[in-house]
């Protein structure tokens, strides 16, 4: 099979004016810095555009049980849902620029200001293409790979001999128990752990850790790279809290190149800080 | 787990037989937490997934950078799973030693973990707490990933850095192993009755002896735990977490109280004395942009405290 024969016509077309001096479309666009553009060119890389995906969200209510531990479930399919929702549409606005993949992406949650239930969520990232045409570089089911990775990142994890696949991530919005007044008056002035949080918080982390790996499992990665877990509250009633799992699922690149081309790194020390 | 809905969007009813299921599954879990935490263990379901994660059976979950995916090959340090510790703790009878406390039940959580996924290390260890309005308690968070280095054999007692991977492997070959968390917390009261701690406005430029060496003394205490808490595992400290207040409790009819406290934390290591690094120094360009002196602003840290050391800083 000839590389370039999965690329249809129009993105050809496109592809070739994107790159043509002097052509009207002949631009591209980025969020690059210096060394993120220098660092993907290196990677075999040529931007291509901007890729941008956004959906607008209106947040469904859920309260939670006053004295209860547990998964605030609307919210938690929102919140993953939203965030999907942009992702695919930035994934197919690289896919119709004929991209290859989109790098450096960044997935934000805002709140709007007139309504609190109303959430804007924005995938923007930058769409890139292999310069030889090396199709092989796609992510799952053809689609163009995803990843939050820099540039630099990126050109560093191709020399450790991985491939980007796609973002993976997990949510949880978890409703943690309040604590009934004669509990409280009970351990009033006294050192202890509060066990029902310390569970609450294991919980709800743990299934946005399994949601994720569901995923990179789907996406038939290798293992997830940059895994970043942390906790946000958008604005909920006090003791609702979002567990948020995003990471960028590898696979190894065992077609393009033998393992033992790869450089051991060369450690240095910094003196800068 | 799995999501209680068939079909995410518009419209999407929830599949009342899902529903239940999740809900039952949910139940079972907090459970199934309760008396892991009671027992100080790990919920089965937990150690179903670290297992897995070990033998390789499910992708690996790291916070490693890609950079650090080189050391995979080069020093053979593999990601095996992300592995945390929490625990809330409420400290109303001492908040200085609550603190204390509630890192070090998320440290032996956390080694709990990387245990049960058969890792000799856990790197890049973050502390970190959730946001919350409660006063007199906190949570008391470490989130770090599980590694094994493939030259030495599974540990019963995996070493504990709040390096990042790099730097972890940067340590070992020069010779100095991170093996833990360090933390040492002190606090005391002390009662002004002389009032010398009060000043008139004209007193002019003099030390307050009393309260400096109150202070000093609650500082040194604090350093003092750090130091015991350190030699049980190392023989030194590299402390990036200090934290101390010394607050002034005014009360009517009675002269006015002070309270110092302080709490030093540290990633703990042991090293050779005398030993330093094999390499040459040699200059290189570092490409990544947010390392580039031009455009710092603040060193990153782990530090679950927003630092006051910043204010009045020389």
């Amino acid at each position: 099979m000839s590389a370039t024969n999965d690329i249809p016509a129009h993105a050809l077309e496109r592809l070739k004016g994107l790159r043509s001096q002097g052509h009207p479309g002949g631009v591209f666009t980025s969020d690059f810095s210096v060394n993120e553009f220098l660092l993907v060119r290196k990677a075999g890389f040529e931007p291509v555009g901007l890729c941008v995906g956004s959906c607008i969200y209106h947040v469904g209510i859920q309260y939670g049980s006053w004295n209860k531990n547990q998964e605030m479930s609307v919210l938690s399919q929102a919140m993953y849902h939203a965030r999907e929702l942009a992702m695919s549409r930035m994934r197919e606005e690289a896919s119709d620029m004929g991209a290859d993949g989109v790098v450096g992406v960044r997935l934000t949650v805002k709140r709007l200001e007139w309504d609190a239930n109303v959430l804007e969520f924005v995938a923007i990232g930058t769409g890139v293409v292999h310069a030889a045409g090396h199709t092989t570089f796609k992510g799952p089911k053809g689609q163009p790979f995803t990843s939050d990775l820099t540039g630099q990142d990126f050109w560093t994890l191709l020399l450790a001999g991985y491939r980007p696949l796609e973002m993976v991530m997990g949510s949880c919005v978890y409703h943690v128990a309040h604590r009934g007044m004669f509990q409280a008056m009970g351990t009033i002035g006294q050192n202890v752990e509060l066990t029902n949080f310390s569970q609450a918080l294991y919980d709800a982390r743990e299934i946005a850790m399994e949601r994720m790996q569901a995923e990179a499992i789907e996406a038939s990665a290798e293992g997830v790279v940059g895994v970043d877990l942390h906790e946000g509250s958008h604005n909920w009633q006090p003791h609702v809290i979002e567990f948020f799992a995003v990471g960028t699922a590898v696979t190894p690149i065992d077609t393009e190149r033998d393992a033992s081309t790869i450089p051991d790194p060369q450690l240095v020390l910094s003196v800068n800080s | 787990m799995a999501w209680p809905f068939k079909s995410a969007g518009k419209g999407a009813k929830p599949d009342p037989a899902a529903v239940r299921a999740a809900m039952d599954a949910a139940a079972a879990r907090g459970v199934a937490w309760e008396a892991a935490l009671n027992a100080k263990k790990l919920p089965e379901f937990v150690e179903q997934r670290l297992a897995a994660a070990a033998a390789g059976k499910t992708p690996w979950l790291a916070t490693m950078t890609p950079a650090e995916l080189l050391l995979v090959r080069s020093h053979g340090l593999r990601p095996l799973a992300t592995v945390t510790g929490t625990c809330w703790f409420q400290y109303g009878r001492s908040w200085t030693e609550g603190h204390a406390e509630g890192w070090r039940t998320a440290l032996h959580r956390l080694k709990a973990e990387a245990l049960a996924c058969g890792a000799n290390a856990v790197v890049d260890v973050k502390m970190r707490t959730a946001p919350s309005g409660l006063s007199a308690s906190m949570d008391y968070t470490l989130i770090g990933t599980a590694v094994r280095l493939e030259r030495i054999g599974p540990s019963t007692n995996p070493v504990v850095a709040t390096t990042p991977a790099l730097e972890f492997v940067r340590l070992l070959e020069a010779d100095v192993v991170p093996t833990g968390i360090a933390i040492g917390a002190y606090y005391d009261w002390m009662t002004d009755y002389g009032g010398a701690a009060r000043t008139m406005m004209f007193a002019g430029n003099q030390p307050l002896q009393q309260l400096g060496a109150f202070w000093e003394n609650a500082r040194r205490h604090a350093h003092q735990e750090l130091r015991q808490d350190a030699a049980r595992h190392g023989n030194g400290v590299l402390a990036h977490t200090q934290f101390g207040q010394l607050i002034r409790v005014e009360q009517e009819r009675s002269p006015d109280r002070y309270l110092g406290r302080h709490i030093v934390i540290g990633t703990v290591v042991d090293r050779r004395p005398g030993q330093t690094i094999p390499h040459p120094i040699e200059s290189v360009v570092d490409m990544r942009d947010e390392l580039s002196p031009l455009n710092r602003t603040e060193a990153k840290s782990n530090n679950a405290y927003s630092s006051n050391e910043t204010e009045g800083a020389i």
